[in-house]
């Protein structure tokens, strides 16, 4: 019986978000889609916040709602936290812009990953 | 098709209060505004620390969003008061609201030969504006005449879930069942899902529109040379698990729901008077983004909050509505819909709506909101450039 208070949007979102409190070491099954997902807990993560649904690699698009909300910083493995520490935003990025690197252009990012 | 009991106007709009407000054209005259509405019973004040020194198209913007809350649905008559000689001319705003067949006096304190005299009249004027507006009764008015404002206020990852469900239901069974309107804003919280949105759009050159202020947001957020992370999403928004603007854009935009999107208007513009949902583009910043709204005149807001928020407006009754069950419980005040069990508990998210709407419909007929009862309001006007 998946875990009611882990919600995953939709199918192709790889972030659950907690509607409890969850601790590191607990085994929680959360719904994606149709599938029962196992998973152990790495991290504490406080209502509201997020955890991996699945192994993640730096650079990989971070999806809820079946969309992109950033790009991991760094590998993280399934059921542990995602938030600002490993997660970076492709909008508004006057770093980016400012170091010549290119800040993300909302038409062309919007529509992709 | 169901009716209210409103205030009639001799524009044709509808009011569901019947305040006097007290504006202030620059920040040298902001005190006597305060004063006079500390006097007189009923009335509001509407200060700024604009109005003097900016560029024209900050010029415009500011006498737009005086004019609108001026000449709102839910005002009856308006006092000005002016400092001296500004751009924005305090004689030309009472001419203004005096066209809409409001009320309406105007006030320099220089041209009553210093702050006393001026208070004197302005308290005359105020105090004959409140006892005329407590004689008038409500009538009943078909629903469609409402128009629903929208915005939300220190969002968490229980927003998008849970209460965005609800004001979006509570606002698309105003526009389709009864033929009223809606409004919300925000566009920078667009980013991540401008596309989808944009494709809501009731013609290419609206959606062509849409993707074009998203971007222009984007390009002069990037203009800063900073990472807007901070800006958006907020301290607060991170604290209740929104990672970056485009996770809290893509919860915010539930609030709209999914149908058709008539237009986007500037800021602080008039919300166009036919059927239907409409954007405004206003900032992400919540008491800019309301007093846009408020200056287009929505008659109410409901405001979709995650972790709470005494955000509320001068003349436009402010209804929070929240899904989190831990807000609700800490910040009571500013919860006027407790809608959590939709998300934690057993109710569904057609049970939240209907909360929302019964809610809506009795703050329309009268019912104080909780900010009303704190007499809470804020007033930003959002600026584009510097002063001069």
């Amino acid at each position: 019986m998946a875990d009611r208070y882990l919600e995953v949007v939709e199918p192709e979102d790889n972030v659950a978000t907690a509607l409890r409190d969850v601790e590191a070491g607990e085994t929680v099954t959360v719904a994606v889609g149709d599938e029962q997902r196992e998973i152990e807990v790495v991290d504490d993560v406080q209502f509201g916040h997020k955890l991996a649904v699945t192994d993640l690699s730096d650079g990989d698009t971070i999806r809820k709602y079946g969309k992109s909300i950033g790009n991991a910083t760094e590998d993280i493995p399934a059921g542990t936290w995602v938030h600002v520490h490993n997660v970076e935003s492709n909008y508004g990025r006057g770093d980016l812009a400012a170091d010549g690197e290119g800040g993300g252009d909302a038409a062309a990012s919007a529509g992709g990953d | 098709m169901g009716e209210f009991l409103g205030y009639e106007r001799e524009d044709g709009s509808v009011g569901i209060r019947n305040q006097t407000v007290v504006v202030s054209t620059a920040p040298y005259a902001n005190d006597t505004v305060e004063r006079t509405a500390e006097i007189v019973k009923d009335a509001i004040p509407i200060t700024h620390p604009l109005g003097r020194c900016q560029t024209k198209p900050d010029v415009f913007q500011t006498y737009r969003t005086l004019l609108g809350h001026a000449t709102h649905p839910n005002v009856y008559g308006a006092v000005v008061i002016a400092h001296a000689g500004e751009i924005v001319d305090g004689d030309e705003l009472a001419a203004d609201i005096a066209e809409t067949g409001r009320p309406s006096a105007s006030i320099n304190i220089h041209e009553e030969k210093g702050v006393m005299n001026a208070l004197d009249e302005a308290v005359d004027a105020a105090r004959e504006m409140s006892q005329a507006a407590s004689a008038q009764r409500r009538v009943p008015v078909d629903t469609g005449k409402l128009t629903f404002g929208i915005n939300c206020a220190t969002s968490d990852t229980t927003s998008g879930l849970c209460q965005h469900k609800a004001t979006a239901g509570a606002a698309w069974r105003l526009i389709e069942d009864h033929g009223g309107r809606a409004c919300f804003a925000e566009t920078p919280e667009f980013f991540g899902g401008e596309e989808e949105l944009a494709e809501r759009a009731v013609s290419e050159e609206v959606r062509q529109e849409i993707l074009d202020r998203v971007a222009g947001w984007d390009q002069r957020l990037q203009e800063t040379g900073y990472d807007v992370r901070g800006a958006q999403p907020t301290p607060d928004n991170m604290d209740g698990g929104l990672t970056t603007i485009e996770e809290k854009s893509l919860g915010a935009l539930v609030k709209s729901g999914d149908g058709p999107i008539q237009d986007i208007v500037d800021y602080a513009a008039e919300i166009p008077d036919h059927s239907g949902m409409y954007i405004m583009d206003t900032p992400g910043h919540g008491a800019e983004s309301v007093t846009g709204i408020g200056a287009g005149g929505a008659h109410f807001m409901v405001i979709s909050t995650g972790q709470g928020h005494t955000l509320s407006n001068p003349v436009m009754p402010t209804i929070k509505v929240t899904g989190n069950p831990h807000s609700a419980e800490r910040v009571p005040e500013q919860t006027d819909v407790d809608v959590s069990e939709a998300l934690v508990g057993d109710e569904t998210i057609d049970w939240a709506t209907d909360q929302l709407w019964d809610e809506v419909m009795e703050v329309v007929d009268g019912k104080y909101t909780l900010s009303e009862t704190m007499g809470e309001s804020q007033f930003a006007i959002h600026r584009i450039g510097p002063s001069t």
